[in-house]
């Protein structure tokens, strides 16, 4: 009977989904409720969580409760500390989630919100989850390794050389791509500005609580913050109302570019105890509450979606980036659907603190899928705007023209009716001076954001409160990832660099310390550089170049999970990782091969270069931008260069995969497992 | 009334668990569970601190 019951509850569920998808995809006209995708969403990860993630615990990895894991066997309080699955869930989330699956979605709305949304479900269940699942098994069996030394170990050498590369590439475009982001939402809003410049104060006197007065008393701590950050946003307001103060927080985007890669160089180089901790605490629980505020806000509100499901933006002529539907809806949205990045996250901590291996289901695939639904919520909140809001939010002013005339006339003749006015009354009711060409989705983000907050609570009066509330917390999490990244980018330069001369490996010695957080910095910072005075936003070149990145390390992580499996004899089952990993080769190769090559000059690196450089050559440059001009030229050939490196790493490491599983099938290799020997675990059931 | 109770404690244990407010409690514990010679414990702010640039040298958040 019990039985029974369940299967009709499973199947109710089943059929649930099925028809909020149909009503997804085959709804035309007249806006949609955010109901319908809150209902898809949640009923797909629920069959997929109870059914495929169950089907992969069991058949495909054998997870063993009885095996002691490394937090039972090595548990010293530290490294090693065993935790409980639901606060171990709360940390991994808590570490997996950063900007990119707000970002991500919302610029991929461009398309309309059937593909993204399609791809954020489809992508997480079959990709994404299973991805970080894996992953974090076999880290759990080696011990709690990183990718880098699993590659290293399972696939070869070069395997693991390729990893450690792919990393140190992905952080360094990583960085700009949120730096970017940071500067197009902050520029020319004394507001934001002056919000998030009080976040450093607040964060030092933190950090100076945390280290001196009360140490390690982390909610205290918080408890302040969070207090003195709700203080700065409505602060903020007062500023950008007095003008001599709103002069000096007033900033353009090239001042902004030099100010955030002056912070990252400090946040680099000063002690870890004093800004970074104390931002990434203040970070984590702003982030929490947010997110949770915005589900409610979406079930409450139930906003109608109003970009139609598919724009004609799919052919590749989209103002926001230039580019087909394939591949670049796919690259566009890494984080929320599948991101190499969290397979660092998945060998890093977690698997260091789980207690039993059968908790993996729950905080490799579940933490993934929760992740997605965020995505999900940010397509909701990027299409529930009008359509001609977004694209004038989200446009270059290079395509639309920075006027509120030029741009309602552009967006309304793609067939998106804009009214100047209503740009300018938008603009004023969240506390800006202009909402136009504010490429990056942070804006746009957190418009859709303010108006699901203002509709459940405080209406249009505290719209530009909630507004700057959404800046600040999408700001203040994009400074953490840029803080904790550089920092370990620095890291890797000095684990480089000191096997060329070993005092610049060593962390307490403060010229290298010095030298590498400068050489870093002026890596990511470069790009940034190049994506603010890019006429055409950045944006649209630098996010697809960080979701090529975040995809290779995809890549990396799939091949090394799918040859561990080979190693485990579980042919049957390869297809699992297998598909989600030739979909990632193909998609990443295709989009590489058409930055690079594609005859389009908004989409190809080589054909922009040689159109700017025929340009210059007919002398239809004004002399004033020549020098801009050949800067953009060498950009985009620097770009294509990068793009080319990250597709012949895609192929090098199919390549040393490919001849391993040749060798392993033909049984000319004997599979070798790097596995940490079975210890029965001394723990009872319910522990 | 006593459900609410032991609803909250359990959710302030877990607060404390995830945000690191617990760590160094936990270390404790897990120094006086040790087999063997227990070494002296760290302090709490050589602990805290100890704790920080381990947590930062590998990364921590991602995109």
């Amino acid at each position: 009977m019990k039985r029974v019951l369940s299967a009709g509850i499973w199947l109710v569920v089943g059929v649930c989904g099925a028809g909020a998808l149909a009503a997804i995809a085959f709804h035309r006209g007249e806006g949609l409720s955010a109901t319908w995708f809150v209902l898809a969403a949640v009923c797909c990860y629920l069959v997929a969580y109870r059914f495929y993630s169950a089907f992969v615990a069991a058949r495909v990895l054998a997870l063993d409760n009885s095996r002691a894991t490394p937090a039972e066997r090595h548990d010293d309080g530290r490294d090693f500390v065993p935790t409980n699955k639901w606060v171990l869930f709360g940390h991994h989330f808590a570490a997996i989630a950063g900007p990119g699956p707000l970002v991500g979605p919302t610029l991929a709305a461009q398309f309309g919100y059937l593909p993204g949304t399609l791809w954020l479900i489809a992508g997480a269940v079959l990709g994404g989850c299973v991805q970080d699942f894996v992953i974090l098994f076999c880290s759990i069996r080696r011990d709690g390794k990183s990718l880098g030394q699993m590659a290293r170990e399972e696939v070869g050498r070069r395997g693991g050389f390729l990893a450690q590369l792919a990393v140190l590439t992905i952080m360094v475009i990583l960085l700009a791509v949120v730096g970017l982001v940071i500067v197009n939402a902050l520029k020319s809003s004394p507001w934001a500005t002056f919000t998030l410049a009080m976040t450093i104060p607040i964060a030092l006197l933190m950090g100076v609580y945390l280290r001196y007065w009360r140490p390690g008393r982390v909610l205290e701590a918080s408890a302040l913050g969070v207090v003195l950050i709700v203080f700065v946003v409505v602060a903020g307001q007062w500023v950008s109302q007095a003008p001599s103060w709103a002069r000096v927080f007033t900033l353009s985007g090239t001042a902004l570019a030099f100010a955030i890669i002056a912070y990252g160089f400090a946040a680099s180089a000063l002690p870890v105890w004093l800004l970074l901790a104390p931002r990434d605490y203040l970070s984590a629980f702003i982030k929490a509450g947010a997110v949770l505020a915005l589900a409610g806000g979406i079930l409450i509100v139930r906003p109608a979606v109003q970009m139609p499901a598919l724009t004609r933006f799919v052919d590749g002529s989209g103002p926001v980036f230039a580019g087909k539907v394939f591949p670049f809806c796919f690259i566009t949205i890494a984080c929320g659907a599948v991101s190499g990045f969290h397979a660092l996250i998945s060998s890093g901590t977690t698997p260091k603190m789980i207690l039993r291996e059968g908790h993996a289901r729950l905080i490799g695939y579940g933490a993934m899928l929760l992740e997605s639904f965020v995505g999900v919520m940010a397509m909701v909140a990027a299409c529930a705007m009008p359509p001609g809001v977004y694209f004038a939010i989200n446009s270059p002013a290079g395509i639309v023209g920075s006027t509120a005339q030029s741009a309602a006339a552009t967006i309304s003749s793609w067939g998106f009716p804009l009214n100047p006015t209503a740009m300018v009354e938008l603009a004023r009711g969240v506390g800006e001076q202009t909402l136009l060409n504010r490429a990056g989705g942070a804006p746009s983000l957190a418009v859709g954001m303010a108006q699901i907050f203002s509709n459940t609570i405080g209406g249009p009066r505290l719209l530009s409160i909630w507004y700057h509330f959404a800046i600040m917390f999408e700001a203040l999490f994009i400074l953490t990832v840029l803080d904790a990244g550089t920092r370990v980018g620095r890291f890797m330069l000095q684990e480089l660099g000191g096997r060329v001369w070993k005092p610049l490996g060593s962390h307490g010695w403060t010229p290298g310390i010095l030298v590498t957080s400068a050489a870093i910095v002026g890596l990511w910072g470069y790009f940034l550089y190049q994506g603010v005075v890019d006429p055409l936003g950045g944006i649209n070149l630098l996010w697809p170049l960080f979701g090529i990145a975040n995809q290779l390390l995809a890549a990396v992580a799939l091949v090394v999970a799918t040859t561990i499996l080979i190693k485990m004899g579980r042919w049957r089952w390869l297809w699992v990782t297998l598909t989600p990993m030739c979909a990632l080769v193909t998609v990443t190769m295709t989009a590489s091969y058409q930055k690079i090559f594609h005859p389009d000059p908004r989409i190809g690196l080589l054909s922009n270069a040689s159109a700017l450089a025929g340009q210059l050559a007919a002398g239809s440059i004004p002399a004033a931008r020549v020098a801009e001009v050949h800067r953009l030229i060498f950009s985009q050939r620097l770009d294509a260069v990068v793009c080319a490196v990250l597709a012949l790493m895609i192929v090098a490491l199919l390549a040393e995969a490919g001849r391993l599983w040749y060798g392993l099938v033909t049984r000319q290799i004997r599979p070798v497992l790097h596995e940490s020997p079975y210890i029965a675990t001394r723990w009872a059931a319910g522990d | 009334m006593l459900f609410l109770l032991r609803a909250f404690r359990i959710f302030w244990r877990a607060l404390r668990e995830w945000s690191g407010d617990a760590a160094y409690e936990r270390y404790l514990c897990a120094l006086q569970g040790g087999r063997g010679e227990t070494p002296a414990p760290l302090s709490p702010t050589d602990f805290y601190l100890e704790q920080l640039e381990r947590r930062y040298a590998t990364p921590s958040r991602c995109c």
